[in-house]
């Protein structure tokens, strides 16, 4: 599989975040793995870009984080999509299909 | 199993300051990425090398990178701004209180002017209120450090813009100015009122530090 640049995924990390904490509140390595494997590989997120992005996506309350105990007793912290985050996917969605289409529109490249 | 969160703050304090406040949440995150190599079937000691490069290397700098950011920004005007406005301002008043005391120091750029030796022994004493005024706040060693700094810095600004303002006009003006003179200034003006208030501030910090693990302050 191709890699992709780093300020694509950049750009493509809040919202894959968000989309899949619509689904279901995840801790940073579930996050990560899920996205990992959602992707193929393709979109793989380290710590150091991983932590500051959900950090800052709480900071902008986006996301909510709450320390849980796992039925193993692991303590892990788990991020939440907030209200205000739910707004954002679909403006978010709008731009990147809007970009696509517009690559499309130049190199004939088809939109998955 | 390894102590994730130990190891997480051994590598993640840089300067003395830390641990993060994250620690605890980067140790689970690696502690999860170490089980997953082992249930793979990674000997234990490869599946420790893989685990722990995640904060190695240039991976690191960027955690610590953004560590510090995180650590300077969060309360950023109650713990620094503040703190390190007050301070310029006390250090400013003593600055004026010395200049009327003594002959006028205020043409210090040029060559034969007077540096503010008595200001620079009242500075450290400057740096500590600011230095202090933060920790009151909450501010962690990083942002008490910015507050101590934060007079120096402003007249360090404040000397350069009029020393290179004075130096360039200086020299279409007084065109029989030698160049021996522009040289010296160069030398009293940088170190006079960037490097050695700078570090005296620092002191000044260093002497609140040391003061406040000595004598706490009160519930």
């Amino acid at each position: 599989m191709a890699s992709v640049s780093a300020q694509i995924k950049r750009g493509s990390a809040e919202l894959a975040v968000l989309t899949l904490l619509a689904e279901h509140p995840l801790h940073g390595y579930e996050l990560a793995k899920q996205i990992e494997a959602q992707t193929r590989g393709v979109l793989r997120f380290d710590m150091a870009s991983l932590y500051p992005m959900l950090h800052r996506l709480e900071r902008k309350s986006w996301v909510g984080a709450e320390w849980r105990t796992l039925p193993n007793g692991r303590r892990r912290r788990c991020y939440r999509l907030t209200a205000t985050g739910r707004k954002q996917i679909a403006p978010l969605r709008a731009q990147w299909r809007a970009f696509f289409q517009a690559l499309e529109s130049i190199t004939g490249f088809q939109n998955a | 199993m390894p102590d994730w969160e130990q190891i997480v703050r051994q590598k993640l304090q840089v300067f003395g300051i830390g641990p993060p406040k994250f620690a605890e949440e980067l140790a689970a995150h690696l502690e999860d990425s170490y089980e997953a190599l082992r249930a793979e079937g990674l000997p234990r000691q490869q599946a420790f090398q893989y685990t722990v490069a995640q904060i190695e290397g240039r991976r690191r700098l960027r955690i610590v990178m953004w560590f510090l950011q995180e650590e300077f920004m969060t309360g950023f005007i109650p713990k620094v701004v503040l703190p390190g406005l007050i301070t310029a301002v006390a250090a400013r008043v003593f600055y004026w209180a010395l200049a009327l005391g003594n002959s006028s120091p205020r043409a210090i750029w040029l060559v034969g002017g007077q540096l503010p030796r008595w200001w620079w022994c009242l500075l450290p004493f400057c740096a500590s209120l600011g230095a202090f005024l933060s920790q009151r706040n909450g501010g962690p060693r990083l942002q008490r450090m910015a507050a101590s700094l934060l007079p120096s810095a402003i007249l360090c600004t404040w000397a350069l813009i009029v020393f290179l303002t004075g130096f360039t006009m200086s020299g279409f003006v007084n065109r029989y100015q030698s160049a021996s003179a522009h040289l010296e200034s160069l030398g009293i003006v940088p170190p006079g009122f960037g490097v050695v208030p700078a570090v005296l501030s620092l002191l000044g910090a260093g002497i609140a530090e040391v003061s406040t693990r000595k004598f706490p302050p009160l519930a």
